[in-house]
């Protein structure tokens, strides 16, 4: 059984090592190795279009595990104790939100977008003050917020609803036993309680959203993701610099939750 | 396009100014002065930029996106252009003409120059998507020293669209290491012994034009056909060849350099590229015919960094970095001042100018192809098949 | 306030998000699928049952899809269920943590860099010259089905230990012990005590990685060089390369009912086989 999970570990790891391996290449090829350098990793921090696209990441993954975080957490309550066929309307939503695959929600949203944008904006032009530049709606960070938000806010909504069925019949109960308004309630008991949810949703969004190409690809418009900027790169053919991208982020990740771990570990257990 | 309203040009100037000083980011500039994630918007307020035009080249921006083919530039230029302008080049490749078209046509490509293949070029600008250029923002631009042959495209009634990059021909390259003492001459030859000999081991492009276009003139039919009964011979070969091909990709070098890969439609310069390194590769052009193109610099409508872009082209069309271009890529150009810089051996090569009645065999692509719904949907069932 | 308009006000702005942003857009391909090709490609209204005569032209992609999907699906379970196990009855408590994060550290790394990292491993370079030097020569690797199903697998391991781990972790150890106590070998203490227990843990991971498979695109079109071809490939062709809006709604919605009727199905017999337990599901 241990040689078989050291297989396992074996076969996650092989290309993991490879990709770091390759990053410290002195060589411009991904596929010789000619001696080690880090300048690579030089070049990517010096290169505005990656800090570029690592900053579009960071913005999108963030707002949008925010915004779903949020929205998803109040819809989850409302939705604990709605009934009757709005609710059977919404469940069926999320469920076809989660089944759906990236790639059918990302041109779906293109061409939706591209449709609608096509409509609107001759529309806010003639409305607009003539001696202003009218908006014009177009894809991009936007566009690509939206659509990372709707995925992610079923899956927070999924996650902080499964906890909170196993908790606000009794406890909610209980303190409305004790005379405590909803929001009291709400605030005092059920959050601290759902908080863990919660932030589970929070991280697990994050981490889609930054590691998102598929919808991406198509809705971000003139934006580069990170993702965006890898997939354009293996095309013309890999230099390391992608490869020291790759590392830096996975050396991030696992300090983040080093970090995190350490922090919780301080803490009491309940 | 909207060309209606302008914003005031004293809050235009003022932002602009803070921007450049870097008192406020990029995005906020593009927001706050209503150009939003549209920075299409941009093109059309330029006339209030036009003033500052003398300061361009020296202050383009921090990059410019350059959307181009597999192996086509000399990396070292980019870096020279970078440290003398200080923008970066961001390259995006691309392995079809209809891919760039597609890109566009959803809007918002970001990109600031591109580059279109002669036969496309029409269709870019009745679709409205590409940008006539303003050429006394190319001084190096010596339009008298093209090849009109190679240069007529870029001019579409009589407005200058695009300016000549490289030219080149369709073959195949096959690594002579592996065909048995018999050598392939012929697109017939290609698709035959795919079948045979070469089995698992051949690669088309991921393209409609030259993989429907030669296995068109494998039957001897015009290499730019959109004739159904035509179109279906060239696709029953290509279903028949499918099981035999290694990948469907127009980046074919690496398999070639692994050895993975023993025979691949190649253009021009891939075909000069594999040639140097491993001399067993020999470039061949099709004894039936097949295709003779020309690449042009072009800017989209919308281009978020125009100056930029104007500067990019510019200096890719001095004829001291456009030389070392054709050193470095080994694809001809129609530049008779890049030529006159270039070495005896790469003037003579026989790879990248072919005897005479072999270029006389070959077709421009035509626009017809770019748009005919049959070939698209052709190779995309032969790809899914 | 009543409950009521509490429950509505709570829950309309991620209503109105999903109306614009998931209906808005799925109406809209639906509306498409019914319409023609542009003359220079994109859409032009219509109302024809043309594209949807026109699927069997995609029949390969969905056949492929069809099979590589559950086929990935399996295989990454039969992978991961030893595993998990291993990590969530055998580990000692103070490693359970670090060795499952290090199931999902990979995870985080772009699947871009990390399929790139197998098409060196697979090329002729990689595993068939290390084959090579071993005696077992001619290997062909890359661009095959079998270099897909690998990419598959490794891409969405972490995904299925996860679950699994989660269901096997919970299992009341006392109830193995008393299995054991009562003369139970360990073998058919696992058949009856730990492999029904862990069935909803297996039901989830394998319905999260089939449902990824279904729309994948990515690691066919790295790792199956142009050839094994998915029902995502296709869809990116038609709106990436040949242009064309309508057919490719029509193969999209296509995939969506594909999708809903596989999965509903799934969920049902998993619900029954499970004896009506509802927590099975990922809702």
């Amino acid at each position: 059984m241990r040689i078989y999970a050291f297989c396992v570990y074996l076969f996650l790891y092989t290309p993991i090592a490879i990709i770091a391996l390759f990053s410290f290449n002195a060589g411009r090829h991904a596929s010789q190795l000619q001696g080690f350098s880090v300048q690579w990793y030089v070049r990517a921090f010096r290169n505005p279009f990656v800090m570029d696209a690592l900053e579009t990441s960071l913005i999108v993954a963030f707002v949008s595990a925010t915004l779903a975080s949020v929205l998803g957490t109040l819809a989850a309550v409302g939705l604990q104790t709605m009934r009757g066929p709005a609710r059977a309307v919404f469940d069926g939503v999320i469920y076809v939100a989660i089944m759906i695959p990236g790639i059918v929600i990302g041109i779906a949203t293109l061409i939706a977008l591209v449709t609608v944008f096509d409509v609107l904006n001759p529309l806010l032009a003639s409305l607009w003050f003539e001696d202003r530049q009218p908006p014009r709606l177009s894809m991009g960070i936007g566009s690509l917020i939206a659509a990372h938000t709707m995925f992610t806010m079923a899956l927070v909504i999924v996650i902080v609803r499964a906890r909170l069925a196993s908790l606000e019949q009794v406890l909610g109960e209980a303190s409305a036993d004790l005379y405590a308004t909803p929001l009291a309630t709400f605030m005092q008991v059920t959050l601290p309680l759902i908080a863990p949810a919660i932030l589970a949703g929070f991280l697990l969004s994050f981490t889609f959203s930054f590691d998102d190409f598929i919808i991406a690809f198509f809705v971000a418009g003139s934006e580069t993701t990170l993702p965006i900027y890898v997939f354009s790169s293996i095309r013309r053919g890999v230099t390391p610099e992608i490869n020291a991208i790759g590392t830096i982020v996975m050396v991030a990740s696992l300090l983040l939750l080093i970090i995190a771990q350490l922090i919780l570990r301080r803490r009491p257990e309940r | 396009m909207t060309d209606t309203g302008y914003i005031s040009k004293w809050k235009f100037m003022e932002e602009l100014r803070r921007y450049r000083k870097g008192s406020v980011s990029r995005r906020h500039f593009l927001g706050v002065t209503g150009l939003g994630a549209a920075t299409a918007v941009l093109g059309t307020a330029m006339p209030a930029l036009r003033p500052r035009a003398a300061l361009a080249s020296s202050d383009i921006g921090d990059r410019v996106v350059l959307a181009t083919w597999p192996n086509y530039h000399d990396t070292a230029n980019f870096d020279m252009f970078t440290d003398a302008t200080g923008a970066f080049v961001q390259v995006n490749v691309f392995g079809s003409n209809e891919e760039m078209l597609a890109k566009l046509q959803a809007g918002g490509s970001g990109w600031d120059v591109f580059v279109p293949t002669n036969y496309t070029i029409t269709t870019y600008v009745s679709e409205d998507l590409i940008e006539p250029l303003d050429v006394s923002k190319l001084p190096n631009y010596d339009a008298d020293a093209f090849d009109p042959r190679f240069s007529d495209a870029g001019t579409v009634d009589g407005t200058l669209y695009a300016v000549p990059k490289n030219w080149g021909t369709t073959g195949f390259a096959v690594n002579t290491s592996h065909d048995g003492g018999t050598s392939l001459t012929s697109w017939k030859d290609f698709f035959d012994r795919t079948k045979d000999d070469f089995s698992g081991r051949t690669m088309v492009h991921d393209y409609q034009l030259t993989t429907i276009g030669n296995a068109l003139k494998y039957f001897g039919y015009s290499f730019n056909s959109v004739e159904e009964s035509e179109l279906a011979d060239a696709e029953r070969l290509l279903i028949e060849v499918k099981p035999h091909l290694f990948a469907i990709s127009s980046d074919y070098q690496p398999a070639m350099r692994s050895g993975d890969a023993w025979l691949t439609m190649c253009w021009t310069g891939d075909g000069k590229q594999l040639n140097a390194d491993m001399p067993e590769i020999a470039f061949v052009l099709g004894r039936e015919g097949g295709e003779v193109w020309s690449d042009y610099y072009a800017i989209p409508k919308g281009a978020p960094h125009r100056d930029a872009a104007y500067a990019l082209i510019n200096y890719m069309l001095d004829p001291q970095v456009n030389a070392r271009e054709v050193v470095a890529h080994g694809y001809p150009v129609a530049d008779a001042n890049t030529n006159a810089l270039l070495p005896e051996a790469i003037l003579n090569d026989p790879i990248l100018y072919p005897a005479q009645d072999l270029l006389d065999a070959l077709e421009f692509g035509a626009a017809a192809t770019l748009t005919d719904p049959n070939r698209a949907e052709l190779l995309a069932r032969f790809k899914s098949a | 306030m009543t409950r009521r308009e509490r429950n509505w006000l709570l829950v309309t702005p991620a209503a109105a998000w999903f109306v614009v942003m998931l209906v808005l857009p799925l109406s809209v391909i639906f509306v498409f699928s019914f319409g023609e090709r542009g003359p220079a490609g994109g859409y032009v209204p219509a109302f024809t049952f043309e594209q949807y005569a026109n699927l069997p032209a995609r029949f390969t992609a969905f056949k492929n899809t069809m099979i590589l999907a559950p086929l990935g699906t399996i295989a990454a379970m039969l992978i991961a269920y030893p595993l998990a196990y291993q990590l969530a009855v055998r580990t000692d408590p103070k490693w359970k943590i670090i060795l499952l994060v290090l199931v999902i550290v990979p995870f985080w790394t772009s699947i871009l860099i990390r399929s790139y990292a197998w098409i060196f491993i697979l090329g002729g370079s990689g595993l068939p010259a290390l084959l090579e030097m071993v005696g077992i020569e001619g290997v062909r690797l890359i661009y095959t089905p079998f270099a897909v199903l690998i990419g598959i697998v490794y891409g969405y391991l972490p995904l299925m230990v996860f679950p699994i781990y989660v269901s096997l972790d919970r299992l009341d150890k006392r109830l193995l012990e008393a299995s054991a106590d009562l003369g139970a070998r360990p073998f058919s203490t696992f058949l009856q005590v730990t492999l029904p227990l862990s069935i909803p843990g297996v039901a989830t991971g394998c319905m999260l990685v089939f449902i990824l498979l279904m729309g994948e695109f990515l690691i066919p079109a790295l790792l199956g060089g142009g050839k094994v071809f998915f029902v995502g490939n296709a869809l990116v062709d038609l709106f990436l390369q040949s242009r064309n809006w309508a057919f490719g709604s029509a193969v999209a919605f296509t995939l969506i009912v594909i999708m809903l009727v596989t999965v509903t199905v799934y969920m049902r017999l998993i619900a029954r086989l499970h004896s009506g337990r509802q927590d099975i599901s990922i809702m």
